[in-house]
């Protein structure tokens, strides 16, 4: 397989490299622009809506302190109160932080495992536009002033129709029932991705931690979104066709929600968290010059993460009154998960220790992390155990905890991976002066935000509340929390600043500006349409900082004139067979747009279901005739099929060979 | 300029077939999110089941269990079916046998259609009477829209079959549409133990 070829030299004829580019390029013009199936664009639309849609959470969170500031404040009303926060929590956990994170694996998966595109290109385009049209169709809900009001959890009875009319809690099933359809389509197509395009000798116990962190998160996404989905459909019939499954009085009961909705929304947390512990090794990694220590117990802490996680979801329902046997257990469990994350911190700090680490932003943005998240992590811990939970319940305790661990382990982390990244995207530096400034703000504006809340909880003052009397003695530390707030809103807006400039005149990046040691380091920053002019081989989990990396073998006979990439097996990554891409499409996004139709159209009328999923049956169809594969069909006999005969004559000559030997 | 080492791959083939190709992967993770999905509706069942003290609730009589039990051999007979036009075609490029097999899995999976709708004209609880008939009625509604689903799809790769796109070499459609068929029938088995058996086993 492998020959030595004098005739390839790295100036290989530029006509080819013409031909490559005008294969994978992007189509031009307004019509292009709903036509990209290459990952690198859908990762890149995937990261900045998720920016954009953090933005305005922000705004609401911001709404939100500004109301709680003062007692008896009137800036927001009740009912406005009530769409604001519920926004702001669908926003950052449905909206923001799911979809930034499948988004930013689908940028640089591929990247990082030597490939030139994800396995199922289309199918990635598609799940984008169904996340955008999901978004849309919320925001839509929010300027007509009818967003969902019961909270980002939307228990009923609270949100069954005898108590709330409204259209939004139906606007919230259905957009939430859209987006998981794109966030598992993400997830099916980043798990192919990992398992049939890796380069060649890039076996599993080689692929960076990042890969794993989002292989880990991708099928906790299989394994939870689905039970989600389900649960809102339960909660639309209920409401839509007088169905019975929250109505106590109809032989359903309200705690079903509760149970199937925090059995989604428990690992929903950790599926936001693994992929930025994937981010924190690498930034440890090549900020301290060496690999991380213990890459076996890290990519194992990852695993079993994401496994734990879904045994906890009781502990957000201990003041329900279930069974004492089953709360402890689940106490038990919420201890436990504790013990992967904490391997990986001492992991990391080995690495800290034997390496000789480089004060970046990046890593700046690790150890405000660790910081943040190590708090958020203890005051998890005594929320864990159940007697502590009952005091706290339901009060700003829980709010500044679950701040301490979503801002500490997703927020944070982003950043680094935003500092870290920012130059292999745009070509060019981010300052790193105002970087600085960029997390001090934030560090300081979180401890300042959220700290007092823990107090405010012990003080009795409840979650959910918009208002307060000035006799209860709250007043101060709100005030505190929302200078924080506001503190660290100006944290994002130098960062808004930072990449503006950057934008405009930033330094050129290099290839390689952090001396790393992944893939995605190995070729050009952006990388060219293409990925990789040579696809590479790997034989080590740090392929750019192997000694011999120039005389290591590349892939050559892929061919120029069309979009062809070279699959490898699950296990091992040999080298297995070619995969003809797909090419720009407008497809993904009709069919998108008929995948919604049933959706939105169930906001207007039952009858759109049946239409919208003919016209989805329809779309589909038109997906999958082989016209749109972007080749010409091949007539029986023609020289792929000869290929593929004739490897099938090979291996059952093998296989009879083999049997005569055994007789 | 050095040399260097060069593994070269325009001999490799581009038609694979199964568990090789990534198309089948992508169908795969279809099938996990969808078991996902009726695990959830077979948990509710039982939450709901055990919660209430009569289940089916009084008055309403226990599921009948012929009708059902022989829709299900019809069932579990398309997969055989479909299973029988994958193998002609990829292991003995018989167009024919491939064309028999799709047609017969066709008209199976249109019986199981057809006697579902016979045998839910004659139920006389609906979705809006209490929490079983909610649970039960969307059981049998989305398994049965997975079915119309991939007999909706075997039309199309039989009017693809008409035009000879299916070969011995190309035949990964085949592979994969077949790969969801066995899991809609597969899927039904604990479906149907959940509603015909789970309430005379345990009243």
């Amino acid at each position: 397989m492998a020959t030595l070829d004098p005739a390839l030299a790295p100036d290989t004829p530029a006509g080819d490299l013409h031909l490559l580019e005008r294969t994978w390029s992007a189509p031009r013009g307004l019509g292009g622009w709903f036509m990209h199936v290459n990952h690198r664009r859908i990762g890149r639309r995937y990261i900045a809506t998720g920016l954009a849609l953090f933005l305005l959470a922000g705004l609401e969170a911001l709404a939100i302190r500004t109301q709680l500031a003062v007692p008896e404040n009137d800036f927001l009303g009740p009912e406005a109160y009530r769409q604001v926060f519920t926004m702001h929590g669908a926003t950052m956990m449905f909206l923001f932080a799911v979809p930034i994170m499948e988004g930013i694996g689908i940028y640089l998966v591929p990247l990082m495992i030597g490939a030139r595109d994800m396995a199922l290109p289309r199918l990635n385009a598609f799940g984008y536009w169904m996340y955008l049209i999901g978004a849309v169709t919320l925001y839509a809900a929010f300027f007509l002033g009818v967003a969902p009001n019961s909270g980002w959890f939307n228990y009923p009875p609270l949100s069954r129709r005898e108590h709330e009319l409204t259209i939004g809690i139906d606007v919230w099933w259905v957009v939430v029932s859209m987006l998981e359809v794109a966030a598992l389509v993400g997830a099916v197509g980043l798990i192919v991705t990992i398992f049939k395009m890796r380069a060649p000798g890039m076996s599993l116990n080689r692929m960076p931690i990042f890969v794993w962190s989002i292989l880990v998160m991708a099928f906790m996404i299989v394994f939870a979104m689905p039970t989600l989905m389900t649960t809102s459909i339960f909660l639309g019939l209920d409401r839509m066709v007088g169905a019975h499954y929250f109505d106590p009085a109809g032989m359903g009961d309200p705690l079903l929600w509760q149970h199937i909705f925090w059995y989604f929304g428990h690992p929903e947390v950790y599926i936001m968290f693994v992929p930025g512990l994937g981010m924190v090794s690498m930034v440890v990694a090549t900020m301290s010059r060496r690999p991380v220590y213990g890459y076996t117990a890290v990519v194992l802490s990852l695993i079993a993460t994401g496994i734990l996680s879904f045994g906890l979801w009781v502990h957000h329902m201990y003041a329900t009154g279930l069974p004492r046997l089953g709360t402890s257990l689940f106490t038990a469990a919420s201890m436990l998960v504790t013990l992967p994350t904490s391997v990986q911190f001492f992991c990391w700090t080995a690495t800290f220790w034997g390496g000789r680490p480089r004060f970046t932003t990046a890593l700046h943005f690790v150890l405000g992390f660790l910081v943040i998240f190590l708090i958020g992590g203890i005051t998890g811990v005594q929320l864990g155990s159940v007697p502590f939970d009952l005091q706290v319940h339901d009060t700003f305790f829980v709010v500044a905890h679950f701040h301490y661990v979503l801002l500490g382990g997703v927020v944070f982390p982003l950043f680094a991976g935003i500092y870290y990244w920012w130059p292999k995207v745009t070509g060019r530096l981010l300052s790193e002066r105002l970087g600085k400034l960029n997390f001090w703000l934030m560090f300081l504006g979180v401890h300042l935000a959220f700290w007092p809340q823990h107090h405010l909880g012990f003080m009795g003052m409840p979650r959910r509340v918009y208002t307060y009397l000035a006799e209860m003695g709250w007043g101060t530390l709100n005030l505190l929390s929302t200078v924080g707030a506001f503190t660290v809103a100006a944290g994002v807006g130098v960062f808004l600043v930072n990449a503006a400039v950057s934008l405009r005149r930033g330094a050129p990046a290099g290839d390689d500006p952090w001396a790393a040691e992944s893939l995605e380091w190995s070729t050009s920053s952006p990388p060219p349409p293409y990925n990789f002019r040579l696809v590479p081989t790997v034989r080590s989990r740090t392929p750019l900082w192997d000694p011999d990396r120039a005389e290591q073998p590349v892939v050559v006979g892929l061919r120029d004139d069309q979009r062809e990439a070279l699959s490898t097996t699950l296990l091992d990554a040999r080298p297995d067979h070619r995969v003809v891409l797909p090419g720009p499409t407008i497809i993904p996004f009709v069919a998108a747009l008929a995948a919604a139709t049933p959706f939105v159209g169930v906001l207007f009328g039952l009858h759109w279901v049946p239409i919208g999923a003919a016209l989805t049956f329809l779309a589909f169809t038109a997906w999958n005739w082989p016209h749109h594969l972007g080749t010409r069909l091949e007539p029986e006999g023609g020289p792929e099929h000869r290929l593929a005969a004739a490897e099938r004559a090979r291996e059952e000559a093998e296989k009879a060979r083999g049997e005569e030997v055994r007789r | 300029m050095s040399a260097r080492m060069v593994l070269d791959v325009s001999e490799y083939p581009s038609l694979v077939q199964g568990p090789r190709g990534g198309l089948w992967w992508g169908m795969a993770g279809l099938v996990l999110v969808e078991v996902v999905l009726f695990t959830t509706l077979i948990a509710t069942y039982y939450y709901l089941k055990f919660l209430n003290p009569h289940w089916p609730p009084a008055g309403e009589p226990l599921p009948k269990l012929l009708l059902p039990t022989v829709n299900t051999a019809i069932l579990v007979g398309s997969s055989f079916a479909i299973y029988y036009a994958d193998t002609s075609i990829s292991e003995r490029g018989d167009k024919r046998g491939m064309t028999v097999g799709l047609v017969l899995s066709l008209l199976l999976g249109l019986t199981f259609l057809v006697l579902k709708g016979v045998e839910y004209a004659q139920v006389e609880y609906f979705w809006d009477s209490h929490a079983y008939g909610s649970i039960v009625w969307t059981m049998i509604v989305f398994h049965s829209s997975h079915v119309l689903s991939v007999v909706l799809k075997t039309v199309v790769v039989l009017a693809l079959a008409a035009k000879g796109h299916w070969t011995r070499e190309r035949c990964q459609g085949i592979k994969v549409n077949g790969l969801y068929w066995h899991f809609v029938v597969v899927i039904w088995i604990p479906l149907y133990l959940t509603i015909y058996w789970t309430p005379r086993i345990h009243g």
